[in-house]
């Protein structure tokens, strides 16, 4: 069931955005339908160029859209974003500041802007650890640190709606970790997070639902769960003393298996039982019967594979679409 | 609006290039009132020694050959008088004076005031613009611009206040950089020249031009930060105005004479002095056939230059506006 704006966090209908170059018209975000519920982590995922982050510039009134309607929290974007920007917090690509002021001066200005007090500054740098480098200039920061310095930025209007584009960009293993749990407890505590990534694994891991959009068109959405067992088959991984006689069973029981290392992989819904029944009339005993969960690259792949992106190393490759050449 | 100029106005005064800047700008004022020390200073001992053996020998000559040398002149001034009837030569000036042999006038505080603070009117100009440029141009090079927009997107707010920040925040500056300017030297010429004559008439003509001086630095930084708005780089900001400097006000301003009055550098002249005058070359061939120029001196009024600056100001920061309201940000 369809669900009014008011429900929703985030909502376009329609939206269309070209860029125009020296080649000829480029079309970033194409009639794209985006709905992003209240509460939880939205993953909003699909290959660089795909058109992510021009929807949130979109959203946040940095870029025009040439057509089609927005709205956050219900209120329509960017005619009332004045009205609902206080509830907002954004990293758009890269955190942003004044290399040569400190970290703590740099969120004193901002929290005056929205009139603020300045002990929230020292509340929120606390919170993401950087209590002690605040005094610090911006550009002296790892690239984690800026980060976090984002997130610190985001934090000072207390938002129910917070958008990270990118966030892991660059970042250690440590740094990605702890941008994950900041945006898990954030979604724990009700607060919408819409994140966007090319990094299936990220959106995953914390994502509830998710968007996935390619070319800048929608092209599917639901719960994590859901878009991957909608769209991508299931198969089952058999471990079995002899490896290629079981495949040649199962192969005339007509069922397609291909050889992983010492394992059979069985691609389709096939039965579990219905293969340790086949193999154990051959004497061929199952020592591991596992299904192989398929993952947002692979829903990514498989619906990608129409739009002619082929595959998520290509499609970054692309870019965007460029209509005049396409003509 | 005024809580985001205030805090416009505390990210002005944080910038190290506005701290460089104006301490840059306190700099040449303080070199500025070393000139007029040195300017000031009566001639020494040795000097005034030199000068009256030239004049005693300039007396001596002028005794014996100076009927000569008037006749001589008056002569020479006659005819050419018959080609150019305004013609003059001077004859009546060729007695040796003091003043004449090496000497140097007393500096008055009148005359000394309004030469220096003219100089300063311009290189405060040149500092606000470029104070007033970098502020805005480092928000966008840096990309601040995009989350203090996700802060605040009314962006005509947004540029209304870092326009006013860097206007309103320069007046003080400039204003105490004039003041100290002029107080150094009123003190400098009350101990070494003279500060006679200055009436109440004249400390009204340097407030008028202090205020202008002000102003002026104010439009610099204005319209220093609304070009930054549109090129978003510093160093395109500086290209530009040098560009503008060298080829329109030198090279066109040359080589076209009568487009002088529409150029910048003329109007802020005669913006500060209260009414400018320049020369343009008349060219004609006369009756005999000869064909001759002739410098016509003109005059360009303050209230044309207040007029013409006043709609380029207003055009510029139309535009400024117009772009920044409908450009992506990135």
């Amino acid at each position: 069931m369809t669900k009014s704006t008011a429900e929703l966090a985030i909502s376009t209908r329609g939206l269309r955005k070209t860029y125009r170059n020296r080649k000829g018209r480029h079309v970033a975000v194409q009639g794209l339908d985006l709905d992003v519920p209240l509460g939880g982590v939205h993953g909003f995922l699909g290959p660089n160029g795909s058109g992510k982050t021009t929807t949130i510039r979109m959203l946040l009134g940095l870029t025009r859209a040439d057509t089609g309607t927005m709205s956050i929290f219900g209120r329509e974007v960017p005619k009332h974003l004045p009205e609902v920007v206080g509830r907002v917090g954004a990293i758009v690509e890269s955190p942003k500041f004044f290399p040569t002021f400190s970290g703590r001066k740099n969120l004193q200005l901002l929290a005056e802007a929205i009139d603020r007090p300045r002990s929230v500054v020292d509340q929120v740098l606390e919170q993401t650890g950087l209590g002690d480098r605040g005094k610090d200039k911006y550009r002296t920061y790892s690239l984690g640190m800026k980060q976090r310095l984002a997130i610190a930025a985001t934090l000072l209007k207390e938002p129910d709606l917070l958008i990270f584009d990118e966030p892991t960009n660059g970042l250690d293993p440590a740094g990605i970790r702890e941008i994950r749990n900041t945006m898990l407890a954030l979604g724990a505590q009700g607060k919408t997070v819409l994140v966007s990534s090319h990094i299936l694994d990220e959106v995953e891991q914390v994502a509830d639902t998710v968007s996935i959009i390619g070319h800048g068109r929608l092209l599917a959405s639901g719960r994590v769960a859901d878009v991957i067992g909608d769209q991508a088959a299931t198969s089952v991984r058999v471990g079995v003393a002899d490896p290629v006689a079981a495949q040649r069973i199962l192969t005339d029981g007509g069922l397609l298996v291909r050889l992983d290392g010492g394992l059979l992989i069985v691609e389709g819904a096939a039965d579990g039982a219905e293969i340790t029944k086949r193999l154990a009339a051959h004497d061929l005993f199952v020592n591991e019967l596992a299904p192989v969960r398929a993952d947002l690259e692979s829903v990514f792949l498989e619906l990608t594979a129409g739009e002619g992106l082929g595959t998520v190393g290509e499609a970054r490759d692309e870019g965007l679409e460029t209509v005049g050449a396409t003509r | 609006m005024m809580r985001l100029t205030k805090v416009e106005l505390r990210r002005l005064f944080s910038r190290r290039l506005t701290a460089f800047a104006l301490l840059g700008a306190l700099l040449i004022t303080g070199l500025a009132l070393f000139g007029a020390f040195q300017e000031a200073q009566p001639l020494s001992g040795e000097e005034q020694a030199l000068q009256k053996a030239a004049f005693e020998q300039a007396q001596k000559d002028y005794a014996v050959n100076g009927k000569q040398m008037v006749e001589d002149c008056r002569k020479q001034q006659a005819e050419v008088q018959q080609q150019d009837a305004k013609a003059d030569f001077g004859c009546n000036q060729m007695e040796p004076t003091l003043e004449n042999m090496g000497g140097k006038p007393v500096a008055t505080f009148k005359e000394m005031s309004r030469n220096i603070l003219l100089g300063e009117a311009y290189l405060l100009a040149s500092v606000c613009f470029l104070i007033g440029a970098g502020f805005v141009a480092a928000e966008f090079s840096s990309g601040s611009m995009a989350n203090w927009l996700t802060f605040e997107p009314r962006r005509m707010r947004v540029y209304a206040s870092k326009l006013a920040a860097a206007g309103l925040g320069l007046v003080p500056v400039t204003a105490a950089l004039l003041s100290l300017l002029t107080a150094g030297v009123w003190l400098i010429t009350r101990q070494l020249g003279s500060t006679a004559g200055t009436t109440a008439e004249v400390w009204g003509d340097i407030a008028e031009m202090g205020g202008r001086a002000v102003a002026l630095a104010v439009a610099a930084a204005v319209g220093g930060a609304a070009v930054a708005v549109l090129v978003r780089h510093t160093a395109a900001v500086l290209g530009i105005a040098i560009g503008y400097l060298v080829v329109v006000e030198m090279v066109l301003g040359q080589w076209l004479q009568g487009a002088r009055p529409w150029l910048l550098q003329l109007n802020i002249q005669a913006w500060l002095e209260h009414d400018a005058r320049y020369s343009i070359p008349v060219c004609a061939t006369d009756s005999r056939g000869n064909y001759a120029c002739e410098q016509v001196e003109k005059v360009l009024s303050f209230a044309q230059s207040s007029v013409y600056l006043g709609l380029l100001m207003v055009f510029g920061l139309a535009l400024a506006a117009l772009v920044f309201r409908r450009r992506d940000v990135s």
